[in-house]
């Protein structure tokens, strides 16, 4: 039981990877990108043809990530020239848009059909009195808390995270005082985009790994961010990792071992209706 | 009134269906396989119909509209296998087994809006991507073809029948706008709370959007599925609703043009490509981008774009300017007092309670033991500083604040346990401080639907010059926000409701205007025989039109009756100088 729960967190990484992705563009960028891991599967498929074509296992990953990075801080570009004023609900239905036309170009370039990826760390492992914990986990959920941790530090205590708070709080004011929002949009989108494409490089190794359902990685990030209320990095990254480790513990379960993937789905479905249960009218009064 | 105008369609559109016309006779002289394209293209157009009534017209983001229409088709093929009914029943079934999963996501939307929204249903459309990769349509392996309708089994026979069907949805869907909760989807995309106080349930009009939402994309899922006959668990992801959703965004799939269009883009402009060499996922690149291009320009899609020019266009030929934003303009004739048809009976007075009423935020107390008596047949004015409570006051009579103490009656019955929209066809109606019209109606349009009944032109023309509303056929999304208000009242008084509430109708007006709104409001009692409740900055408006005059201070009444007396108290005074009584009188 509980190896199979330990096994459930390399996935939990990933997921937990995406929320910290989507909450920080949410919270700084005032987008819920659902194309996040689109970007994020550009950079993971980039990642894969380099190290079939015979790149070296490592350098493949930087270059992954610089590729899912580009494209976000390119789509960011587009955002903040286009989209500066608008409100969230448009932003958020460009990325749909912006989802569209890149998993177009990645059926293009790679295709839908399964790829293998390499797993990062071979099949190396630590045995922790009697269960077996693989290093890619340990890479997993360390990652995963490096980042939010470095997130949290660097938007509550420099000074560039102060203004980038306030930024997006108060987009127009921030921009009265001299800040360049633009230039701040692009580098969080920069940013989101390295993260999210960690997510499906960690996951990949271990589920089907095409296109569209790397893609999807967004829906369980999703879950994540809501259990963090769009705001909590620590929260997300809990709630990434539970979503994972559920999963693998209902792979033991015959009923729901098929459909577990739906889970994420379900418990979106539960803390959404939770959080949201006192709001009878909408926000125009 | 011909059949086509009745529809709502009006006699421009005339020249849309000789085009429509046209286009149906040349696809049929088109090669089997372009008629075949265009067949899917048409049942692309129903799907792309069912994002423009949730969206387009609600306002409501789904991402899941071909899980509704995976069900749809489920539900088909299963009855193929075990039955042997006819297409058309098999498409009807479509339709109908796709209606309970969107009453679920409706339900759903009624607390989640937005990008919660958005998060559930992409949610619901990844669960059934995976419940579909595991399972397989009925009939897949034992080779059971769903079998077009017997009359219409060659291409250009499958393509007429779709044209039919496509017709046919557009017209329920054009009945359907014309009802109460057709329109009230309009009114939930502006504001849920303008819609309770218009008496509508935005319960009953979000279930409407969604069942009427998944029962188009269900007989669109049905539609392709006898298209192609075999269903592909692979034409019902995820990808191809963000798809259908996007492109509907880009071509405006409110309007029925649009959606024929977003049909058109979504499936016969991959196989355009495919027939020119380039490659075809081209296509949904350029959608993407294209939406984007739209939305930055707005989020009403290509074909409300092209009609707000249209109407710019039109504007401009009338008058020199089209920027003319008609303002308020009194006739000044009152409203004839004859036609106060559904006006109360002013022999039964009717009345409106508040006893020992409070509202608490938190410590803070926005009322504290009101006590007003409302009648029909007189102007109540209702003043008091910003943040007096007048308006938390009008909220809490009409439901959308509950009261921590008290009771609230229309003659003898209690409101306190009804919904919104209960009180309001129970008889107590509001204006919003804020103008709540509704941008996408005409001015006429507006009040027809506020009144919940036919009005005749006469009548609407009457209380529209009476008011100082513009003209009957003016688009309210192009009058300015004082006259907006003005609209309101006017809904509000002419719907007949014996209790009418407005909050602040005068804002924003000038000075010659706020007299003649004291004028009308005074002669509202007369004329429609029901009760007003007036909030009011204006003191030229409340001097003007009152009867009786309440004075709310930090939540409580400080003063009430005649109007003069109630001004020249000194407490009243001090009051709205923010200065103490003994000073106040000093300084008077």
């Amino acid at each position: 039981m509980i190896s199979a729960a330990l096994s459930g967190l390399s996935s939990g990484g990933a997921y937990a990877l995406v929320g910290v992705a989507v909450v920080l563009m949410y919270r700084l960028a005032g987008v819920m990108n659902i194309a996040v891991s689109v970007f994020g599967a550009f950079g993971a498929f980039s990642m894969v043809s380099a190290f079939d074509g015979g790149l070296g296992l490592w350098p493949s990953v930087v270059l992954g990530v610089c590729v899912g990075a580009a494209t976000s801080g390119l789509m960011g570009l587009v955002m903040a020239w286009l989209f500066s004023d608008s409100d969230a609900i448009t932003r958020s239905v460009a990325t749909i848009a912006m989802a569209i036309t890149f998993l177009s170009v990645a059926f293009r370039i790679f295709g839908d059909t399964p790829r293998s990826f390499p797993a990062l760390f071979g099949d190396s492992a630590l045995t922790v009195s009697g269960v077996v914990v693989k290093a890619t986990n340990v890479f997993a959920i360390g990652l995963a808390v490096l980042l939010a941790g470095l997130l949290v530090l660097v938007l509550g205590r420099t000074r560039l995270g102060v203004r980038m708070v306030a930024m997006s709080n108060r987009p127009v004011s921030a921009e009265l005082l001299g800040i360049p929002t633009r230039r701040y949009t692009v580098a969080v989108w920069l940013v989101g985009g390295a993260v999210a494409t960690m997510a499906p490089i960690l996951a990949a190794p271990t589920r089907q790994a095409d296109f569209t359902s790397l893609s999807l990685l967004v829906v369980a990030g999703l879950a994540a961010a809501l259990l963090g209320a769009f705001q909590s990095f620590g929260l997300t990254v809990v709630g990434g990792l539970g979503i994972g480790v559920l999963e693998a513990v209902a792979v033991r379960w015959d009923l729901v071992s098929s459909y577990r993937s739906t889970l994420p789905f379900l418990l979106i479905l539960g803390v959404l209706m939770w959080s949201q249960r006192g709001e009878v009218w909408d926000e125009s009064r | 009134m011909s059949l086509v105008s009745r529809l709502g369609l009006g006699s421009a559109t005339l020249a849309g269906w000789a085009l429509a016309a046209v286009m149906v006779a040349v696809v049929l002289w088109l090669s089997n396989f372009w008629t075949f394209v265009f067949s899917g293209g048409l049942a692309m157009a129903v799907i792309a119909l069912s994002v423009g009534v949730v969206y387009g017209r609600t306002g409501m983001v789904s991402l899941c509209q071909f899980s509704f229409a995976a069900v749809g088709v489920w539900a088909m093929a299963w009855l193929n296998v075990n039955t042997s009914l006819p297409f058309l029943v098999l498409l009807g079934a479509a339709g109908l087994a796709a209606v309970p999963v969107g009453l679920i996501i409706g339900v759903l939307s009624l607390r989640l809006r937005g990008i919660n929204l958005a998060v559930a249903t992409l949610g619901f459309a990844s669960a059934t991507l995976v419940v579909l990769r595991r399972n397989s349509f009925p009939g897949t392996f034992s080779n059971q073809p769903i079998m077009r309708p017997r009359w219409f089994e060659s291409e250009n026979g499958y393509f007429l029948f779709c044209v039919l069907i496509f017709g046919g949805l557009v017209g329920l869907l054009a009945l359907m706008a014309r009802t109460r909760v057709g329109k009230g989807w309009l009114a939930v995309r502006q504001s849920e709370r303008a819609t309770a106080a218009l008496g509508l349930s935005v319960t009953h009009v979000k279930l409407a959007a969604f069942s009427m939402g998944a029962f188009l994309a269900g007989i669109g899922g049905g539609l392709l599925a006898g298209q192609n006959g075999v269903v592909s668990n692979r034409s019902f992801e995820p990808f191809d609703s963000l798809l259908i959703f996007a492109v509907s965004v880009l071509a405006g799939a409110r309007y029925v043009d649009g959606a024929i269009a977003a049909g058109l883009l979504g499936a016969v402009l991959p196989e355009l490509f495919r027939k020119w060499g380039i490659p075809l996922d081209v296509a949904p690149m350029l959608f993407g981008v294209g939406t984007v291009a739209i939305l930055s320009r707005g989020a009403e899609g290509a074909q409300g774009q092209l009609r707000t020019q249209w109407r710019e266009f039109q504007a401009g030929k009338i008058q020199s300017s089209p920027q003319t934003v008609p303002g308020p303009r009194f006739a000044g004739q009152s409203a004839n007092a004859g036609m106060g048809v559904n006006a109360a009976d002013p022999l039964s007075t009717t009345s409106l309670c508040l006893d020992g009423v409070s509202v608490s935020y938190g410590a803070v107390r926005a009322l504290n033991d009101v006590n007003l008596e409302i009648t029909s047949g007189q102007v109540h004015g209702l003043v008091g500083p910003n943040g007096a409570g007048k308006s938390t006051l009008i909220d809490t009579i009409t439901g959308f604040v509950q009261p921590t103490a008290g009771r609230i009656e229309l003659d003898g019955i209690d409101l306190l346990g009804l919904p919104v929209h209960r009180r309001v066809q129970a008889g107590v109606r509001r204006t919003f401080q804020q103008g709540r019209t509704i941008e996408d109606m005409a001015v006429g349009e507006y009040l027809e639907f506020a009144s919940g009944r036919r009005l005749g032109a006469e009548e609407t023309e009457s209380i529209l010059s009476s008011f100082g509303c513009p003209e009957r056929e003016q688009q309210i999304s192009s009058v300015d926000v004082a006259t907006r208000r003005l609209i309101e009242v006017a809904g509000c008084v002419i719907s007949g409701a014996p209790i009418v509430l407005l909050d602040e109708p005068g804002a924003g007006l000038g000075e010659n205007e706020s007299r003649h709104l004291a004028d009308r409001i005074r002669e509202v009692p007369a004329t429609y025989g029901c009760g007003v409740l007036l909030v009011e900055h204006d003191m030229e408006i409340i001097r003007g039109a009152c009867d009786e005059l309440t004075v709310l201070d930090f939540g409580e009444i400080i003063a009430s009756g005649d109007p003069a007396v109630v001004l020249a108290n000194e407490e009243v005074v001090a009051a709205y100088l923010g200065i103490s009584p003994e000073l106040a009188g000093e300084s008077v």
